[in-house]
C-alpha cells in the first residue's frame, strides 16, 4: 500500500509544478509536503484548476520578498528567506497557519485572526501595506476588501467591567442603538448573560466584535498583590514576545498563547500575573498541575506564602490579605451539585471577587459546556489561555474566541527545535503485523467488541515494545514512558515485563512514589502510564515514549503525549545538527498492521504533521533471529494470551474511565456499576467460600446472641421463661 | 488415473491468508471457494475468483486507511 501511495504522489508533483517561478522553491515544497501519508492527489486534478495562479503579475524584484498572498486569502512563506523572521512574526499575527513544514508555511487570512489582528493594535492601512511590501505578487482587489470589511468594526465596541458589572461602551451612539436592537442582546441585557452578547457579535453575528481591555494602571479599586518576577527567572526570547502581544500601552489583553509542551507554559501564566499585579484565578486541569502550578508560582516570583492558596478536593485554603492567587481545577468551580460547607464558602468568595487575571492552563479543554460555566461564574478583568494544542476533535474550538479571546500568540515549534529550547524528536512508527491466530479472531464477526483489545495485544507489538525498552534502557540508558490507554493492555504489559504502573486508580501516594523512583532511582528507568499521564504530569526526565495503544483518533492527545518529552535536555551544542545527540527523544507509535488501528493512527499523526515533524516508518522491529529472547515466541504462549483476551469481561477490555477530581462530598455518594445476571449465580467463574476470620476461631469472641435472660431485647423477654 | 482439478494458486502474507479464509467462511456453502488451504501463505482457490478476491482485499485496505480531507 505505501509503495502504491507513493507513485500516485510522483505524478501529482509533476502536475503541481505549475506555479510560476523558480523550479527549485517547488520541487522542495512538495518533497517536503509528500512524506507522510496524506494524499489529496484524486481531487487534486480538479482543484488544480480552481488553484490556477500564473497569471499573477510577479513583482520585478520578487526574489527578495518572502510571501505568496493569493487572491483566495491562502498565504504562503518561504522560511529560507532573509525576511523570514520578521515575515513570520507579522503573518502569526494576522493570520492563522494552516501547516508549518520545515521550507514552506501555509497560513490563512480568516475574520477571525483579522480580529485577533486588530485587538493586538494593527491597523487595516498598516495590515494592507506591510502585507503588500512582503508579498512577491501584487495584492488583489478581493484580499484588499476582505481585509477592510473584517476589520472596519472593530474597536467601536467596548466590553467593560465595572464595579463587579459588564458594560458595553461605545463611542458610536448609531452603534449602540444597533446593538440594543438586537433580541439577544436585549434579553441578555436581563438575565447579565455576558457570553451570549459576546457570541452575538462576532464576525459571523452582528459583526462587532468587542474588544476587552483592562487598565492595569487606572484600576484603583481592586487591592494590589505584591507581587514581581524573581531576577533569576530568565525569559526566553519567544516568552517576551507573546508577553509583548497581551501587554502594551500599559493596557492587559485579553487571549491565548499557544506555545508547545516544554517551552516554558508556567512561566509565561506566571509573568502575565507579575505583570498585573491584581488577585489572580489559576486554573488547571487536575490535583496534580494544581500542585504544580503553585509550585512554579512560588519558584519563579516574590509572592508570599500566605498570598498564594490551593483549593482542591483535599486542599481548601483560602488566602490572607486582600488580595492573593488562588490555584485550583476547572472541576471545583464548574461543580453543579452540593458542596460541603469548606467548599461552599471558598466558592462564594471566588464568586464575589473582582479577579484581575483568569489563568487557564490546557485552555483546549474550555470549550465543553461545563467548564464554560467557570468562565460565566467568576469575573475578571483580563483571560489568559495557556495551551499547547488549540485542536479538538470537535469542533469547538471556535467558541474560545468569544469566550476567552483571540489568539495572541502562536510559537513554531521547528524553529523552537532549531534554537534548542525544546528536544529534537524522532518520530516513529513501528508496523507490527498481527499473528496468524489473532488475525484470524479480529476478522470474525462475534468478537467485534474485543477488536481493540485484540490488536493491542497482539504478540508480535508485545515483543517489539520488549525490544525497544531493553534497546533503550541498555544501550543508551534513557528514560521511557509507555502509553496505554486500554486498562487490559495496560495491566498485561506492565506484570509481564515488571515495570511499575500508574492508572487512574492509583493513590495519590503510590503515584508520587513511583514518579519519584523514576526521577532519581537509576533501576527504575520504564514506567507505564495510562490516560492520567496525558495532562500536565510533569516528568521532565523522560526521552522516550511508547505508544502501544490511544484513545481512537485523538490528535490532541497524540500532540499532547509529545509534550511529555519535549524538554531540552543535555547540552546546547550537541542538540545543533551534526552534534552527537541531535536526536535526543524518541516518540514510537506501536501499530498493528491491516487494523482499525492504522488508521486512527494516521489520522493522529495529521496534527504533529502539520506542525512540521516527519514520521519514519520501521517494519523490521523486532529483528527476526532475537527468537526466543522475548516473550510470546512459542506458538502456547501465544494461544494462551488470545484465549485470556478472549475471556476477559467487555467491560475490561474497554477504554479507562478517569473519575474526575469533584468535591469530597461526592466522593462519599456510593458508585453505581454495571454488573450482569450471571455473575451473581457465578457464571463468572467466581465461586462462594465461606470462612470464619482468625478472630472467632480462637473462640475469642463472644457469640452474637447474649444467653444472659436480662440482656434480651424487651420484644423477646415474655417470649423465654424469666 | 490422475485427477486434476483446475484452479488459482494464491500466495500472500500470513494475515491476507486469513482474511481470505473468514471470507470464504462468511460465504453460503454453494459460493465458498477455497479448494485446499496449503500452509500459512498459500491457498489454493476456485479459477474464477481472483478478481472477486482482489476487490475484497482493496475494500479492507480502504477501511484501514485514512485519506485526509482536501
Amino acid at each position: 500500500m505505501a509503495g502504491g501511495d507513493e507513485e500516485r504522489g510522483r505524478s501529482s508533483k509533476k502536475l503541481k509544478t505549475r506555479f510560476s517561478s523558480s523550479k527549485a522553491t517547488q520541487e522542495e515544497y512538495f518533497d517536503d509536503y509528500g512524506n507522510d501519508f496524506d494524499n489529496d492527489t484524486r481531487d487534486g486534478e480538479r482543484e488544480i484548476k480552481a488553484r490556477e495562479f500564473t497569471n499573477l503579475e510577479l513583482k520585478p524584484d520578487h526574489a527578495n520578498r518572502p510571501i505568496w498572498a493569493c487572491p483566495d486569502g491562502r498565504i504562503f512563506l518561504e522560511t529560507f528567506s532573509p525576511f523570514y523572521k520578521q515575515a513570520y512574526d507579522f503573518l502569526i499575527a494576522i493570520a492563522e497557519p494552516v501547516t508549518r513544514p520545515e521550507l514552506i508555511h501555509e497560513y490563512n487570512l480568516t475574520p477571525h485572526s483579522l480580529y485577533a489582528a486588530v485587538s493586538a493594535g494593527l491597523e487595516t492601512e498598516t495590515i494592507i501595506s506591510i502585507l503588500s511590501k512582503l508579498s512577491k505578487i501584487k495584492l488583489s482587489s478581493e484580499i484588499i476588501d476582505f481585509i477592510h470589511g473584517s476589520t472596519a468594526n472593530y474597536g467601536k465596541v467596548k466590553l467593560v467591567l465595572k464595579n463587579n458589572r459588564y458594560f458595553v461602551k461605545s463611542q458610536f451612539p448609531e452603534v449602540l442603538k444597533r446593538l440594543l436592537k438586537d433580541e439577544v442582546i436585549s434579553k441578555a441585557q436581563i438575565n447579565f448573560e455576558v457570553e451570549n452578547v459576546k457570541q452575538r457579535c462576532l464576525p459571523n453575528a452582528l459583526n462587532y466584535p468587542m474588544l476587552e481591555e483592562y487598565n492595569v494602571h487606572n484600576d484603583i479599586v481592586n487591592p494590589d498583590l505584591n507581587i514581581a518576577l524573581k531576577p533569576e527567572a530568565e525569559r526566553r526570547p519567544y516568552q517576551i514576545k507573546s508577553l509583548s502581544k497581551m501587554f502594551s500601552n500599559g493596557r492587559a489583553r485579553s487571549g491565548i498563547i499557544v506555545l508547545p509542551c516544554g517551552a516554558g507554559k508556567s512561566l509565561v501564566g506566571v509573568s502575565a500575573a507579575c505583570s498585573i499585579k491584581k488577585s489572580c484565578l489559576c486554573l488547571a486541569t487536575n490535583a496534580v498541575s494544581v500542585d504544580q502550578w503553585a509550585f512554579q508560582f512560588t519558584l519563579w516570583s516574590t509572592i508570599q506564602k500566605e498570598n498564594i492558596s490551593r483549593f482542591t478536593s483535599d486542599n481548601k485554603e483560602n488566602f490572607r490579605g486582600s488580595a492573593g492567587v488562588v490555584v485550583t481545577t476547572y472541576n471545583m468551580i464548574a461543580f453543579g451539585g452540593k458542596r460541603s460547607e469548606d467548599s461552599e464558602k471558598i466558592i462564594e468568595e471566588i464568586r464575589n471577587r473582582e479577579w484581575g487575571l483568569l489563568l487557564m492552563d490546557e485552555v483546549h479543554v474550555v470549550p465543553a459546556h461545563m467548564f464554560r460555566k467557570v468562565i460565566s461564574i467568576t469575573k475578571s478583568h483580563c483571560k489568559l489561555g495557556l495551551t499547547a494544542t488549540l485542536v479538538r476533535e470537535d469542533e469547538r474550538i471556535t467558541d474560545l474566541n468569544f469566550l476567552i479571546g483571540p489568539k495572541l500568540y502562536e510559537a513554531n515549534w521547528l524553529d523552537l527545535v532549531k534554537e534548542g529550547f525544546i528536544a529534537n524528536v524522532q518520530c516513529a512508527e513501528v508496523w507490527c503485523p498481527m499473528t496468524k491466530e489473532f488475525f484470524a479472531e479480529y476478522l470474525k464477526k462475534e468478537n467485534s467488541k474485543k477488536k481493540q483489545a485484540l490488536y493491542v495485544m497482539n504478540p508480535n507489538k508485545f515483543r517489539a515494545c520488549e525490544f525497544l525498552i531493553r534497546f533503550h534502557e541498555q544501550q543508551r540508558g534513557d528514560k521511557i514512558i509507555v502509553f496505554a490507554d486500554n486498562l487490559f493492555a495496560l495491566t498485561t504489559y506492565a506484570m509481564k515485563l515488571r515495570k511499575p504502573m500508574i492508572y487512574g486508580a492509583t493513590s495519590h501516594n503510590e503515584r508520587s512514589r513511583i514518579l519519584e523512583a523514576f526521577k532519581s532511582n537509576p533501576d527504575v528507568n520504564t514506567i507505564f502510564l495510562s490516560k492520567v499521564g496525558d495532562n500536565s504530569i510533569d516528568i521532565p526526565e523522560a526521552n522516550v515514549i511508547i505508544q502501544i495503544s490511544s484513545h481512537a483518533g485523538s490528535r490532541r492527545q497524540e500532540a499532547q503525549r509529545l509534550g511529555r518529552i519535549l524538554r531540552a535536555k543535555g547540552k546546547l551544542q550537541d542538540r545543533m545538527a551534526g552534534g552527537k545527540e541531535e536526536y535526543n527523544a524518541f516518540f514510537y507509535s506501536l501499530v498493528s498492521t491491516d487494523t482499525q488501528e492504522m488508521y486512527y493512527s494516521t489520522k493522529r499523526q495529521q496534527f504533529l504533521v502539520d506542525q512540521g515533524y516527519s514520521f519514519k516508518v520501521i517494519t523490521s522491529l523486532p529483528p527476526p533471529d532475537s527468537g526466543a529472547d522475548l516473550s510470546y515466541h512459542s506458538l502456547d504462549e501465544q494461544i494462551e494470551l488470545l484465549s485470556k483476551v478472549l475471556n476477559a469481561g467487555d467491560d475490561m477490555v474497554g477504554l479507562e474511565q478517569l473519575q474526575e477530581d469533584s468535591d469530597d462530598i461526592t466522593l462519599i455518594k456510593s458508585k453505581r456499576s454495571a454488573g450482569s445476571m450471571s455473575a451473581f449465580s457465578g457464571a463468572n467463574g467466581m465461586v462462594y467460600m465461606e470462612y470464619t476470620t482468625g478472630k472467632n476461631k480462637q473462640g475469642h469472641g463472644s457469640k452474637s446472641k447474649p444467653k444472659d435472660p436480662s440482656k434480651r431485647h424487651t420484644l423477646f423477654k415474655k417470649r423465654f421463661a424469666p | 488415473m490422475v485427477n486434476a482439478i483446475k484452479g488459482l494458486l494464491i500466495s500472500c502474507d500470513i494475515p491476507m491468508a486469513q482474511f481470505i479464509i473468514n471470507y470464504n467462511a462468511s460465504l453460503p456453502p454453494s459460493q465458498k471457494f477455497i479448494l485446499h488451504v496449503l500452509d500459512n501463505t498459500h491457498i489454493f482457490v476456485q479459477p474464477s475468483m481472483g478478481e472477486m478476491i482482489r476487490s475484497k482485499i482493496a475494500e479492507f485496505r480502504d477501511q484501514n486507511t485514512y485519506e485526509k480531507p482536501a
